[in-house]
């Protein structure tokens, strides 16, 4: 039981710091090359525009994060296909 | 300037008034809301006991009372004070109106988003006093959030405090891994910035759920209801945002996030644990939980950890403890990172 214990643990781990790492190269990613961008020019409207195209940008990130998080979970915990999908 | 010793020092001291007030209080709402039916039933239990319900509701209360107490001792800002007590407030008073009138699961994500407005109406009065749109990144630097910070403050009381609902199972979880990620995040706070509000405020929310846990903790005499689970989640939501600990906070809810993102890619809809058809846990006649095999039940954390192999309630609390320690120990490298 104990051993149990320590695999599901040792497997989370995997998988925390396997989403952690991916964070951050995430968040590095917005804040070298997104946040910079300069998409319109016009002061008033197109900061709203560039807001919303960044934000767009993050929305696709944050779902390709969960994404493999998914992926790792259904793989370490429900490979046999007990009662998964 | 950098705070000195005694401010934080001060603010350590008067958090740790936290513990005895919460459990106080918690005792208080056991007497009082078992005296008036207000139980619920601990289904993990061959013997289905009745647990007194909502004595959650004293770590809101303590929160707010602490704060005060903080401010008007002259500590911290009060303006930061003023906006932490109004979102734990505010969610604390959703949270009971849930538990009393049972509403639908769609409503408390809606009415929490309301509860992130008082953080954006203060900021928006006294601008740079309340909060930074400036996202610090580990490694990476930060970048500056202007019109998406502002807009996502609802979004993110409403996604920690839901989050927080959503991972009270079993006994003690929520307590339990609030002071877990609470002791994470103000160890961060004291070796890298240690603004004297937000180790006053990180303290405080340590030792509330300290006090509530000494009741809750497996077998549990206390049950938080949603006024407790709410209220606490908007705390760390509200905290993450007014401490400048935004990234450490969203890593040191890997568990929540975990637990939530599962029951909802399963489940594609906001609802309540009570109504699902299919839950993801049974209790085997010799008092052990086992994961189900119906396949339309929610992958939850707890379900995950059982995949594999029954077991007991206390053996199950525990590995969630763990995995709460190891995402504490991820957001406090992180803040370490942003420095």
């Amino acid at each position: 039981m104990k051993r149990l214990k320590q695999r599901a643990i040792v497997l989370q781990l995997v998988v925390f710091v396997t989403q952690w790492g991916l964070m951050i190269i995430g968040f590095g990613i917005l804040a070298l090359f997104v946040a910079p961008l300069r998409i319109q020019s016009d002061p008033s409207l197109g900061r709203y525009f560039d807001a919303a195209v960044k934000a767009m940008i993050a929305l696709v990130l944050s779902i390709s994060w969960l994404f493999i998080w998914d992926r790792q979970v259904r793989l370490y915990f429900y490979k046999k296909g007990e009662c998964a999908t | 300037m950098l705070p000195s010793g005694w401010e934080v020092t001060t603010a350590i001291l008067l958090a740790i008034v936290s513990f005895p007030v919460s459990l106080v209080l918690t005792r208080f709402f056991m007497k009082i809301n078992a005296e008036r039916g207000i139980v619920g039933i601990d289904v993990h239990k061959l013997n289905k006991p009745k647990i007194p319900e909502m004595c959650g509701a004293s770590i809101p209360i303590t929160l707010i009372l602490l704060s005060t107490a903080y401010v008007i001792m002259g500590g911290g800002n009060g303006l930061v004070m003023l906006a932490f007590s109004l979102v734990v407030g505010s969610a604390a008073v959703v949270g009971a109106l849930d538990d009393r009138l049972k509403m639908r699961g769609i409503y408390k994500p809606l009415l929490t988003l309301l509860c992130g407005i008082p953080i954006v109406a203060l900021g928006l009065l006294y601008p740079s006093q309340v909060y930074n749109p400036t996202l610090q990144v580990p490694i990476f630097g930060s970048f500056h959030l202007p019109v998406i910070y502002l807009l996502s403050i609802p979004v993110a009381i409403s996604v920690t405090s839901n989050t927080t609902n959503m991972l009270d199972p079993l006994n003690g979880t929520m307590a339990g891994g609030v002071a877990i990620i609470s002791a994470a995040l103000l160890i961060g706070v004291l070796i890298t910035d240690p603004a004297p509000s937000s180790v006053f405020l990180y303290a405080s929310l340590l030792f509330a759920a300290l006090g509530f846990f000494y009741f809750n903790r497996y077998p549990s005499r206390a049950f938080a209801g949603n006024v407790g689970q709410l209220s606490v989640g908007a705390a760390l939501g509200a905290l993450a945002i007014l401490s400048r600990s935004e990234i450490a906070s969203i890593v040191a809810m890997f568990p929540n996030i975990q637990n939530s993102f599962f029951f909802l890619s399963k489940i594609k809809r906001f609802t309540e644990h009570r109504s699902l058809t299919a839950k993801p846990t049974k209790l085997l006649d010799d008092g052990r939980l086992a994961s189900t095999s119906d396949p339309n039940a929610p992958l939850t954390l707890v379900r995950t950890l059982l995949v594999s192999r029954p077991a007991k309630e206390s053996e199950i609390v525990s590995t969630i403890f763990t995995l709460y320690l190891i995402s504490g120990v991820l957001a406090l490298i992180t803040m370490i990172l942003i420095g």
